[in-house]
């Protein structure tokens, strides 16, 4: 199986690609309308020199643009997700749920907190997904 | 539509949470905000897992959240914070919250499994069906 590096556009594209072919994913993700921005902060110790910004987009159980992209792009997505370099590793490794991140403030929402538990379990598909992804990590280079 | 909600628990991320949860719920809804106003009592929510605790102090049209279990208590849910969602997904009906669809019988077999555990939840129903309601996202 290919391995990306994480947070590159081949990277995002095949998250992309495993989140399109999950059926369950369709059904799940069926209500679900608006993209989700993530924010990676700085971490030089960690091979992150600068903070990260991918813009995801979903709607009703189809996926639309996946992009790296800068500050400006990401502020315009529905609801914006921000952690730090080590906190979203563990997420996309599955060491870490990311609605107890999001409880213990390891990671922060900005957007409608109601409409995202109410589609709490879109999240967590799209998760697991992340998780399929096989990942080079930039601090295990 | 004047929620008065105060959080004097900045050390309990959680707490935010809550807060953001409370204040979405109730200002998108006439009825959530007409159930607001009648609470008075406190609810604590126990998140031992991510050792996460918040009292939530309700005074009819009032609500200040503090960190830990108070002793006043009347209600304590206890659970793990994923499951915490699951109450969030109640379906309210007729006013009351729904126990027989996909999300009710969840619950149900939470409390009964034991990994949702409710002080207060025979002595004080009331509160804990009026917390049920503004709680739910649905």
């Amino acid at each position: 199986m290919a391995t990306h590096k994480a947070f590159t556009q081949e990277w995002l594209d095949a998250w992309k690609q495993k989140i399109a072919g999950s059926q369950e994913y369709k059904e799940i993700a069926k209500e679900w309308e608006g993209s989700v921005g993530l924010i990676c902060n700085a971490d030089p110790s960690k091979n992150i020199p600068n903070p990260v910004y991918l813009f995801t987009d979903y709607w009703h159980g189809d996926v639309r643009d996946f992009l790296v992209c800068d500050e400006t792009k990401v502020q315009t997505a529905k609801f914006i997700m921000t952690g730090d370099y080590a906190r979203w590793k563990q997420v996309a490794k599955k060491e870490l749920d990311a609605t107890k991140a999001l409880m213990q403030g390891k990671l922060k929402l900005k957007g409608d907190l109601t409409y995202v538990v109410r589609n709490v379990k879109t999240i967590n598909k799209v998760i697991d997904l992340l998780t399929e992804v096989q990942t080079v990590w930039p601090d295990d280079v | 539509m004047e929620l008065h909600i105060t959080n004097h628990a900045a050390e309990v991320p959680f707490s935010f949470m809550v807060q953001e949860l409370l204040t979405g719920n109730i200002e998108k809804s006439e009825a959530k905000y007409a159930v607001y106003k009648k609470m008075r009592g406190i609810a604590a929510i126990d998140l031992p897992d991510i050792e996460a605790a918040v009292s939530l102090h309700f005074g009819q049209g009032t609500l200040t959240i503090e960190p830990g279990i108070s002793p006043d208590a009347a209600i304590i849910i206890r659970t793990q914070a994923a499951q915490v969602m699951d109450l969030n997904a109640l379906n309210i009906r007729w006013g009351l919250p729904y126990y027989f669809d996909e999300a009710g019988r969840k619950v149900i077999g939470l409390l009964f499994s034991g990994k949702i555990k409710i002080k207060g939840l025979l002595s004080h129903p009331v509160l804990l069906t009026r917390l049920t309601i503004i709680m739910s996202v649905m």
